[in-house]
């Protein structure tokens, strides 16, 4: 009755038309703002998140050797860059560990590691590592090493790693166009590129050379 | 607006003529408000009557659609109160067509989007506990799972190959390390409380599958592998409160197992897998960092035995 009165009544219809006119596009507006941030957030087989996935792999072995490197090497500029290095890419593991999780995917990817660069799987070392990355041997080898030893080694191992993280970088430089990403990655690269300078600087007054390729 | 007042309501239901003549009354200004209001009412009335007939052309309604002669003439057979129902309902079907079609379309962009949402907003916890055979300890055993209880000597653990408990304060290195022997489940369990996944295998599976797991292992962050004597099943996976046991390598839920419990499992959020134990030299016996290794059946904090080297 009361419904059909408001019907029938030209002024209470437009008015009930109206008023479900602000509902329904409210209720329209509401849905796609709760949808826009998950079709636009990278998916799980995106450069983005492969990059956060394996960079992070990536660093965590930087990690490891800078804390040798702060732990063991005799020359204080060695013991501070290996400071320096673990803590900045801790932190940025951090960072990209919360990328993950804000675009609502995992921290393990359903692709092999390195599949989201151009290149793919081609990029791996023979031992299936990402690039630059040490061998388990190695990393023993800078575990056991004492004196002198560290800070060379150290510093050749590190060398490695930073050239490998470039190219990594580059590689989601050269995919994404998300400005976060972007944003941290060059960071990261000019970074890095500042520490090689350094580090070959370190080697040549350690009287050692960079390990080849 | 006296429209929505009950009186104005009360009013107008009850016929044209008698709510001109009651609508001046019922306002302040009886002179000024009831001519307009008087004059106003039928004639709106009238035309919107007149104009919805004339709209649908049925003559014969025309003569008897007006309002009033409708609600006088209610007992005269069945066609004065049948022709304006009639005539509303034909009024009303664009809008009801228009907003069906709207509601539709808004009902299922709303539904995509909280589809979208609640499949995005399943928990971990909810895929791993829907991998089939997987065995969740969270839900079992809180109290084993309490996190961050650390004892040296051999423990004792409930399952085997042990998901989680007390543990030695040394954990087992997990940054992609495949083990080629057995490693203790002391320093294991502390490699699961930082998130990592442990993939044993009894000694007897074959190489083929044994390459097979650890590609699945080597150079990846929070992954460990290594021997299990007397393992009751080929393949068994542990994470933090959580176990999958398999018979192959090949099997699917190896991945799926990895994917939802890799990291997410961590009783300690960012704790790195790198240092740590990483030598097998020890076989089962725990490896203690700043005391020697004690093989001892009480796992309590004050009980270094210096006698063997670690």
């Amino acid at each position: 009755m009361m419904f059909g009165r408001l019907t029938t009544d030209p002024r209470r219809r437009a008015l009930l038309l109206g008023a479900l006119v602000a509902v329904v596009t409210l209720l329209i507006g509401y849905g796609a703002g709760l949808l826009t941030p998950s079709l636009t957030a990278p998916g799980d087989n995106s450069a983005e998140a492969g990059f956060a996935r394996d960079m992070s792999t990536h660093h965590a072995q930087a990690v490891e050797m800078g804390m040798v490197a702060y732990q063991k090497a005799t020359n204080d500029e060695v013991r501070q860059l290996g400071y320096n290095i673990a803590l900045t890419q801790q932190a940025q593991i951090g960072m990209m560990s919360i990328w993950l999780k804000d675009w609502h995917l995992e921290p393990t990817g359903s692709r092999p590691k390195m599949a989201w660069m151009p290149n793919g799987s081609a990029e791996l070392t023979p031992d299936g590592l990402m690039p630059g990355m040490a061998t388990d041997a190695q990393l023993a080898e800078l575990h056991s090493a004492t004196g002198k030893d560290v800070d060379i080694l150290f510093c050749q191992l590190m060398l490695r790693h930073h050239l490998g993280g470039i190219h990594m970088i580059d590689g989601v430089l050269q995919e994404s166009h998300n400005d976060m990403v972007r944003q941290l990655a060059q960071t990261m690269k000019l970074n890095q590129q500042g520490d090689v300078d350094v580090l070959q600087d370190l080697l040549t007054q350690l009287g050692a050379k960079p390990l080849g390729s | 607006m006296s429209i929505s007042t009950p009186q104005a309501g009360g009013n107008r239901r009850s016929s044209a003529k008698p709510a001109a003549g009651a609508k001046p009354t019922a306002g302040a200004k009886p002179t000024a408000g009831g001519k307009p209001a008087a004059g106003a009412k039928p004639a709106a009335g009238g035309k919107t009557a007149g104009k919805a007939a004339g709209g649908r052309t049925t003559p014969p309604t025309l003569a008897k659609g007006t309002r009033p002669g409708g609600a006088g003439g209610g007992n005269k057979g069945g066609r004065p109160p049948f022709t304006p129902v009639k005539v509303s309902q034909g009024r009303n079907w664009g809008p009801i067509a228009l907003f069906t079609v709207v509601g539709l379309v808004a009902a299922s962009i709303i539904g995509f989007g909280v589809y979208e949402v609640y499949k995005n907003g399943l928990s971990w916890q909810q895929k791993a506990d829907a991998i089939s055979g997987i065995v969740d300890y969270r839900k079992t055993e809180p109290d084993l799972l309490k996190p961050a209880q650390h004892a040296y000597g051999k423990i004792s653990y409930p399952q085997s190959p042990p998901v989680g408990g007390k543990h030695n304060p040394n954990w087992q290195r997990c940054q992609g390390d495949v083990y080629p022997d057995q490693i203790p489940n002391e320093n294991a369990v502390h490699a699961l409380e930082h998130g990592a996944v442990w993939i044993t295998y009894n000694p007897s599976l074959p190489k083929d599958q044994v390459d097979k797991l650890a590609a699945k292992v080597k150079g990846n962050d929070y992954m460990l592998m290594s021997q299990y004597p007397g393992l009751d099943k080929p393949i068994s996976l542990q994470a933090w409160g959580y176990q999958l046991k398999v018979d192959n390598a090949n099997d699917s839920r190896i991945d799926e197992f990895i994917k939802d419990l890799r990291e997410n499992a961590s009783q300690e959020p960012g704790t790195p897998c790198s240092s740590g134990n990483y030598t097998t030299k020890t076989g089962p016996d725990p490896v203690n960092l700043g005391q020697s290794a004690a093989p001892s059946t009480a796992p309590s904090a004050a009980a270094p035995t210096p006698s063997a080297s670690s």
